[in-house]
């Protein structure tokens, strides 16, 4: 069968690790330096950050609408889109179109920010802004898989695994990542799933986009049936009963894994409800996410979550903005339906960002605010705007990066990334190297090559470090 | 401890290097054989050897040349070779023709700090696009090894397996107990557990033969085919969705799934079930049954994830066609074609020319009907009585709708007869214009006809592709469908030994050719592959490991003879795989028990046992202990508690084809609550059904013939609190409740019916006392029902045991 320590590889005992460690303990001398799978590992070189928190805005927002202004788009508006429109569009688009929405220079840094988001205004000078970033798939279902894995054609890991597998947690009872109410659709499971990396590096989902995060839970945490002392027994008499199969089959790793993997379940049935539970949050800090009002409750749980998960010591943590349809998705309505939008997270993001400051952790902690695509400048209906991975906006904070900055333009009217151009492989290059990870050495072996987030691409963006 | 001290003994003769890691495995083949291969071996390497010195080894480092040893591992400080590399002095600086790059020097410097490993390449990379490699020539006829325990084998392939085990001096181990046998091929056959009645029988059973006929009665049951016809829709990667962006429902896939499980039950000979999934619309048929069966297995080719709403269609076309290539480049040859597409392939000599050649047969294949977002694929629609019969129905169905409104209309012209039921209001609008209510009704009825015709008459049809245009293709420069090299021929891959050259017309699209070809006796790869797999579905491991790459990538065959001799046999039996099935079952080597005993029968003391010799079970020398798979978990949950609905085929989709099985609200109501047996759930991409995705069901997009088992702490949150456990448990509890009026006797069945054994006396106490304290600890419900409840925390209990999830 398998050897002992490839199977301690694929072993993902996961949640509690440290329990499996201290078991393989007297064999780890004649092994790597730790044949857990979930130790944390030390990085390539020292590290910007510990953590990220990607706040992940389903459906793409317009960049012409929120951080990137562009002048002459009002002046021109109705008029031509004086350069070429991509070969490959996702629908026809007309004239320029300008943005609903005036903009203002805030905090000493001077970044312009739209009406949209006066919260997140406030925190301007924490904010490394990115204009120029581009991707290559007009399709939510593709783009989202660019943005999470690097690949729209094949189902490869994403990001948040590939930071998991290449620093582990920081906690041995619980994920290295975890995803917060996650769309199931536009790739779904494949945006947060290992893939061909070991198991114990799946994202624990707690909930999907179908739930308000009031209800989402990791599947199967909790038996409504019995009783925990009930299952107190069970597990005793389990217990038992396994560890005599083990003797009679003679000694088997995968079964002294599962014995023990049993236990760890049954902590992670009072660890996981613990950390959901915000019963000791002070009402300032509920008040600071938005948590008192129903527009911004439902996306404030999740930020304060992602929080508490960071706190935790998790590594990858995403939350989802999605609601039962495409969020941000404004082929029409998009003065309505952008504003309703913004309103739901403008207040809990702020709350994040200061939050996180209070307590000294946006140091070491990056934030990845960024979805899919952007939208084109261009007007697809008289009140809407087309998906446009040519150039968008997406914003990191803390982590080591630059506050206050801007990096790269799009051109005149926002449509194609201009100077400084940032590819999503690009993105993800420059994340993982300030989690002190080198994206062209963090592969793994699997079918006979070695893979990588970024394939054969990726430059880091070494202007945003601070 | 010590059987890794030993494994490393055995594995790692040379002196003091110490079996490298995976981790500096994958650092050396990563960074460092690479390097050495571009930047030194060409002057330091097999060929030249300047200053006497070779790089192509650990020895040959630490030997050095003329100027001495070239590493001291662990020690790069104090390494020739560090000094040479950092040298200033141009005319001293190696390599002679440029520099070293910063993370070159750091990366040879970090390697000879971790003690220089140098795995030997069993990767093969250093006979990188070798022609000669051994799975590109046709396996050789191989004479049954001589052995000296001659009593052990019972089948030829124990000839081959012991006679690498005496090599070894390694002893097989004993054969397992007859209880363990039968839950092991039982499960093994046809993914069920034996019922206490089976293993009865075959316990009393002491005439000759009596396994061979538990195999045979498991053989030719209809579960059967549903078992190891679930392994191939794997290989297949069978789904009732797309998946991938548009996640719409392939609600005509089941013909397909169904036709996989026929196929194996009937035993349709290998060869033929090949060319029916490629060429099947291209063979002559017999009956409308023939033809309907060989246009549905082409759905082989058609139920790959596509990418639906990808906005530039010739890339679209390309990416499905890539996709068929891949596919069959793994399910039949288990080769990484798809790596062509860009590229000459950077370790099997498969060369961008060969990929497009194959393009060509697909691209002369007509897989979709419309290529425009969202995109369609094509459907055979399946003639017969019965949907003429249906279109007939649907035929009066609108007919009968037309008419009704016609008369509605004219009645409500008339306005007669429906006086009573106007109100006040309308009488004094009285007129010619129809009532209300008959406006509503004709208004009901209109929809209706609309919605009627709009869903046609739903005539039954299946995935699957047809001929198309015939074009050869021209090389996509770099896979980009706008830079156009130069036009290829269809052809099949020559570095492929030994089958006839296929001759491509421009009359067909050559898929019966290649098709063909694939299956001749000749070929180096078809029967080697799938009788590696059947290996593997049986052993948890092939022959060789890397079951779906056999390229210079893959590994090498444990039992190279074993495997030649095998392939050649299955040509020679009709490409049967229940006669191969026979010849693994039947053999000692698959009869062995799991038992890692350090004893030895004492009977040749200079023998070592399986456990010591063979730790990693690499040889064979004893039965692997193994998780069953997500299906069988589920299937043995109904099973056991008395639920399963063993009733064949069909859908359980309850989504019209091509609808969406959940879009952006990310609610997926698809329901799994069925009782049929696990291979009939729908299959849905992107979105695996849970209990199955928590037990390493594989992923439904691509090729999977190994699949793996993991151990994480989901599956036992899923054991301990899933509805689907806790309700096996109930049913479980219930059925020896009404059967059975006391404690002792529900016992003695609950063991037979999990473990297939009987209760120790020790297990019986420890039980009595569970279900006395549960009980005890439920205080406010009436005797009855505090039993009952017992008995089911017990048969939970039971039910995630590790006794009952694997097998021995």
């Amino acid at each position: 069968m398998l050897s002992r320590r490839t199977l301690l590889e694929r072993t993902a005992v996961g949640f509690g690790s440290l329990a499996l460690a201290s078991m393989l303990a007297d064999e780890s001398s004649a092994d790597t330096p730790s044949a857990n799978p979930l130790a944390g590992k030390p990085s390539h070189f020292p590290a910007r950050a510990k953590r990220i928190i990607f706040l992940l805005m389903s459906g793409g927002p317009s960049q012409v609408d929120t951080f990137d202004p562009k002048p002459l788009l009002t002046r021109d508006h109705g008029k031509p889109f004086p350069f070429a429109k991509p070969r490959v569009q996702f629908n026809s688009t007309k004239n320029l179109l300008r943005s609903p929405w005036r903009f203002r220079q805030y905090g000493e840094s001077g970044l312009w920010v739209s009406e949209l988001f006066p919260h997140v205004a406030t925190r301007v000078d924490d904010l490394c802004m990115v204009h120029s970033c581009y991707g290559t798939n007009p399709s939510h279902g593709g783009a989202m898989m660019k943005l999470h894995t690097g690949s729209d054609n094949f189902i490869r890991p994403g990001i948040g695994s590939w930071v998991s597998y290449g620093l582990g947690t920081e906690n041995a009872n619980l994920p290295a990542f975890v995803t917060i109410c996650p769309t199931l659709a536009f790739g779904g499971v494949n945006n947060w799933s290992s893939s061909f990396l070991p198991a114990v590096h799946n994202g624990t989902a707690l909930g999907d986009a179908s739930v308000p995060a009031e209800k989402a839970q990791v599947k199967f945490i909790q038996n409504s049936k019995l009783p925990r002392q009930i299952q107190q027994l069970q597990l005793d008499r389990l217990n038992a009963m396994n560890r005599r199969h083990l003797r009679r089959s003679g000694g088997d790793a995968s079964l002294e894994a599962r014995i023990n993997s049993f236990e760890l379940a049954f902590r992670m049935q009072s660890s996981i409800p613990q950390l959901e539970d915000l019963s000791r949050e002070t009402p300032a800090t509920l008040k600071l996410y938005g948590m008192d009002d129903p527009g911004t409750a439902n996306f404030g749980r999740m930020c304060l979550l992602a929080r508490r998960f960071a706190e935790a010591g998790v590594r990858f943590i995403q939350v989802t903005h999605n609601d039962d349809k495409v969020q941000w998705d404004q082929h029409n309505n998009l003065k309505r339906d952008h504003e309703k939008n913004a309103a739901e997270v403008d207040l809990p993001i702020a709350g994040l960002l200061t939050d996180l400051k209070q307590r000294g952790m946006l140091d070491d902690t990056l934030i990845w605010w960024g979805s899919e695509f952007g939208r084109t400048p261009t007007a697809e209906t008289a009140d809407g705007r087309d998906h446009n991975p040519e150039g968008f906006t997406m914003w990191l904070a803390g982590g080591g990066v630059k506050g206050g900055f801007r990096y790269g333009s799009t051109d005149d009217y926002g449509y194609y990334a201009a100077e400084n151009k940032v590819h999503i492989h690009d993105f993800h290059a420059t994340m993982l190297h300030a989690m002190g990870l080198d994206h062209e050495r963090l592969t793994y072996r699997h079918a006979g090559r070695d893979f990588r987030l970024t394939d054969v691409e990726g430059n880091v963006v070494h202007e945003l470090f601070a | 401890m010590v059987s890794l001290l030993m494994c490393a003994v055995l594995l790692a003769p040379e002196a003091a290097q110490p079996q490298p890691t995976s981790e500096q495995i994958r650092f050396f083949e990563a960074n460092i054989r690479p390097l050495l291969a571009e930047k030194c071996l060409k002057c330091h390497g097999g060929r030249k050897q300047w200053g006497g010195l070779r790089l192509d080894s650990r020895e040959a480092l630490m030997k050095g040349g003329e100027s001495g040893a070239a590493v001291i591992p662990g020690n790069p400080g104090e390494s020739l070779l560090i000094e040479l590399i950092r040298e200033t002095d141009k005319d001293v600086r190696m390599p002679k023709d440029g520099q070293l790059t910063r993370r070159q020097i750091d990366d040879l410097g970090r390697w000879i700090e971790m003690g220089t490993p140098y795995p030997a390449s069993t990767t093969g990379t250093q006979h990188k696009r070798d022609p000669n490699h051994w799975a590109f020539h046709p396996p050789k006829e191989q004479p049954l090894p001589n052995v000296k325990n001659s009593n052990w084998p019972q089948t030829p392939i124990d000839h081959f397996i012991l006679a690498t085990l005496e090599a070894a001096g390694i002893t097989p181990t004993p054969r397992a107990d007859r209880r363990t046998l039968i839950r092991r091929v039982t499960f093994d056959l046809i993914g069920l557990p034996p019922t206490p009645q089976e293993i009865d029988a075959f316990l009393a059973d002491e005439s000759p033969g009596a396994f061979a006929r538990v195999v045979d009665r498991l053989l030719a049951s209809r579960r059967y085919g549903e078992r190891w016809g679930r392994h191939w829709l794997d290989v297949a990667r069978f789904a009732d969705s797309n998946g991938f962006d548009e996640n719409v429902a392939h609600a005509n896939a089941w013909r397909y799934r169904d036709y996989v499980v026929e196929s194996f039950n009937r035993d349709k000979p290998f060869d033929r079930f090949v060319i029916e999934q490629l060429a099947g619309d291209l063979l002559p048929f017999d009956s409308e049954a023939q033809q309907h069966e060989q246009l549905i297995a082409t759905g082989f080719l058609s139920i790959g994830p596509k990418v639906l709403a990808e906005t530039d269609q010739s890339k679209m076309r390309m990416d499905i066609i890539d996709e068929q290539i891949d596919t069959t480049g793994r399910a039949f040859l288990a080769l990484t074609l798809g790596c062509a597409r860009c590229h000459d392939h950077k370790f099997d000599p498969i060369d961008t020319a060969d990929y497009y050649g194959l393009a060509g047969i697909f691209k002369s294949t007509l897989t979709m009907t419309r290529y425009t977002k969202v995109a369609e694929w094509h459907e055979h629609l399946l003639p017969s009585a019965e949907a003429k019969a249906t279109k007939a129905d649907f035929e009066a169905r609108i007919a009968a709708k037309k008419k009704a409104i016609a008369e509605l209309a004219g009645r409500g012209d008339s306005g007669a007869g429906l006086q009573p039921a106007r109100n006040k209001q309308q009488d004094d609008k009285a007129g010619s214009k129809p009532a209300p209510q008959i406006e509503a009704q004709l208004k009901k009825l209109k929809q209706e006809l609309a919605a009627l015709e709009k869903e046609g008459p739903n005539l039954p049809s299946a995935m699957g592709v047809t001929e198309d245009k015939i074009v050869d293709v021209a090389i996509h420069l770099r896979g980009d469908p706008l830079k156009l090299g130069e036009v290829v021929p269809r052809h099949a891959p020559p570095v492929l030994r030994g089958p006839h050259v296929p001759k491509f017309s421009d009359k067909q699209s050559g898929r019966r050719e290649f098709a063909d070809w694939l299956v001749d006796p000749n070929h180096p790869l078809t029967a080697r592959v799938i009788v590696n797999r059947v290996w593997r579905w049986h052993f948890g491991k092939g022959l060789v490991r890397s079951i779906d790459n056999f390229g210079l990538l893959g590994e090498r065959p444990s039992h190279p003879e074993l495997l030649d001799w095998l392939a050649r046999r299955f040509v020679a039996d009709g490409w049967s795989i229940k006669s191969l099935h026979r010849m693994i079952v039947m053999s000692s080597t698959y009869q062995q028990s799991s038992s890692r005993s350090r004893e030895t029968s004492g009977e040749n003391e200079s023998l070592t046992t399986s456990a010591a010799g063979d730790p990693d079970n690499r040889l064979f020398s004893r039965a692997d202990v193994r998780r069953l798979e997500a299906e069988a978990v589920r299937d043995a949950l109904l099973a056991t508690s008395g639920q399963l609905d063993t009733t064949m085929g069909g859908s359980l989709l309850k989504l019209k084809n091509r609808a969406y099985f959940f879009d952006h609200t990310s609610k997926d109501l698809t329901t799994y609550d069925s009782r049929r047996r696990s291979l009939y759930l729908p299959v849905v991409r992107n979105h695996v059904y849970n209990v199955f995705q928590l037990l390493d069901f594989p992923d439904p997009a691509v090729t999977s013939g190994d699949r793996a088992t993991t151990v994480v702490a989901s599956q036992a949150l899923l054991m301990l609190n899933s509805d689907i456990v806790m309700q096996a448990a109930g049913s479980f509890a219930e059925r020896l409740i009404a059967d059975l009026d006391n404690d002792d006797l529900r016992l003695t069945r609950l063991y037979a019916i999990a473990f297939g054994r009987l209760p120790t006396p020790d297990e019986r106490r420890a039980d009595l006392a569970f279900l006395n304290r549960v009980e005890q600890a439920q205080s406010n419900e009436n005797t009855d029902m505090q039993r009952k409840k017992a008995w089911s925390t017990l048969c939970h209990v039971v039910l995630a045991s590790n006794e009952f999830l694997y097998v021995r």
